[in-house]
């Protein structure tokens, strides 16, 4: 069964069509990157799982779970929501650390909040969650004492805090210098290996060539091709997807 | 005569009550403007449009127009002097309201200049709204009002002076007993009073500024 499934997402700002009817699914697992232009849509798809946009029309569902229905929630309770939103953890274009808090207390906070856990437990966790993107040495540093890269892994690290079903990503190296893109890249692969669900939205094509299992490729608000990575990459069947390659390769 | 010691101890009784009223202005006006604030960023129109003229109101016209319209209107115009011999509290309850719109502009600001992202990073963490606002965000926008704020209140500090235009017994009010009977020089000595006083918040001021220098936002 998939973990998640997605039914003919639509969502409308003011007089324009963002998204016109997206449909998908995702094993469990597995890495699904969505590419595509600027405007097409992928962001919005990926803010109206997250339940930070409300769509229009279609339903989402999780491990069988029908947690969202335009149809018939038109009206949640922010609690709804919040519990609910809970499926996913999302690392963001430009981290959005607390700059208040350390690195182990950027963390340790939500899980705290939520007593989703002892606190001594909580810390444990967070210990190995910071360890595993490689920032042992930072625990006490503020996110302004750090370059963009530690603080997107500590991002990685936060999103991870909740044990989300699913891991979402909004285009997570897009405000990083371009050789530092790599030490983030490294932690996302690492996560792949361990069979961490994740959506991925990117314009690293290398990157989502390597770690996906498969790529969307989104144009003007609906999916115009979706496949293997080989074979999206490799043998492109329509026209818009073509042209998007050629020009994101010729750059 | 008076020795600059009798005009001090003189003075002094006036500045408590300049100082007493700026401590209870701070005290209801802080917490107030940040009500205010919320009112005028609040989704219900009616609510927001009604704090907004409010707001443009009491920041629109002269405090000293406002400290006498409080006092005398009430007596005046609806015939129950409610402030005859509570002048003071006449006068706080202006500074109140006053200070309280100004807070509010304040607040409001701080709060808006707090990026989204933030909002959105504690959401997706699961965090209700208020524990996004008073976990996340409520220190930012302390940080970053902390400079206007301070503008804010060394200005009230001065606009004390105002209230005696119905006759509060403050600092300036008292030199000027001393200016009746021919002796000039206490009123000019008052602004060492205002300018010490202020010197010390001042001080306070960059203390809160540097305790909060250890992040960015």
């Amino acid at each position: 069964m998939a973990i998640l499934e997605v039914n003919n997402i639509c969502k409308n700002f003011g007089k324009t069509e963002v998204l016109r009817g997206i449909s998908f699914s995702l094993e469990k697992g597995q890495v699904m990157s969505i590419i595509g232009s600027s405007g097409s849509g992928k962001t919005t798809l990926l803010r109206c799982i997250n339940f930070l946009e409300r769509a229009d029309g279609g339903s989402i569902t999780v491990n069988g779970e029908k947690i969202f229905d335009a149809a018939v929630d038109t009206k949640l309770s922010e609690r709804e929501i919040r519990m609910r939103r809970l499926h996913f953890g999302l690392v963001f274009q430009q981290f959005n650390l607390f700059p208040q808090y350390t690195v182990l207390q950027n963390v340790m906070l939500a899980p705290k909040l939520l007593h989703a856990d002892s606190d001594e437990n909580i810390k444990i966790e967070a210990l190995e969650l910071i360890d595993s993107v490689g920032l042992s040495d930072k625990l006490d540093n503020y996110p302004c004492e750090m370059s963009g890269g530690q603080q997107q892994r500590v991002a990685i690290a936060r999103a991870l805090a909740l044990k989300p079903d699913i891991l979402c990503f909004d285009e997570p190296t897009s405000a990083l210098d371009p050789e530092i893109t790599g030490e983030v890249l490294r932690v996302i692969k690492q996560l792949a290996s361990r069979d961490t669900t994740m959506i991925i939205v990117t314009h690293e094509m290398g990157f989502a060539r390597e770690v996906s299992d498969t790529v969307v490729f989104m144009d003007n608000g609906i999916i115009e091709e979706q496949g293997a990575p080989e074979d999206i990459f490799g043998n492109p069947q329509s026209e818009r997807l073509r042209a998007f390659l050629n020009s994101t390769l010729r750059i | 005569m008076y020795s600059l010691w009798e005009v001090t101890k003189t003075l002094w009784g006036g500045f408590e009550t300049t100082l007493l009223l700026f401590a209870l202005t701070l005290l209801f006006a802080l917490p107030l403007g940040l009500i205010l604030s919320f009112g005028s960023m609040s989704k219900f129109k009616p609510l927001s449009y009604l704090v907004k003229v409010f707001v443009w109101i009491v920041r629109g016209t002269p405090l000293m127009l406002q400290i006498m319209i409080v006092f005398y209107v009430p007596g005046l115009v609806f015939g129950n002097p409610i402030f005859s011999g509570r002048r003071f509290l006449a006068a706080l309850i202006t500074f109140v309201i006053n200070y309280s719109c100004y807070f509010s502009e304040i607040y409001r600001g701080g709060i808006e200049s707090i990026p989204r992202g933030q909002y959105e990073a504690g959401q997706m963490l699961g965090m209700t709204r208020s524990q996004i606002f008073f976990k996340v965000v409520l220190l930012q926008v302390i940080k970053r009002i902390v400079p206007p704020m301070s503008n804010e209140i060394i200005t009230l500090v001065k606009d004390t002076s105002l209230v005696r235009v119905i006759t509060v017994i403050e600092i300036i009010k008292v030199a000027e007993k001393f200016a009746a009977k021919g002796l000039i020089w206490p009123l000019f000595y008052t602004g060492v009073f205002y300018l010490v006083f202020c010197g010390l918040l001042t001080l306070l001021f960059g203390y809160f500024e540097k305790k909060m220098s250890y992040f960015r936002s």
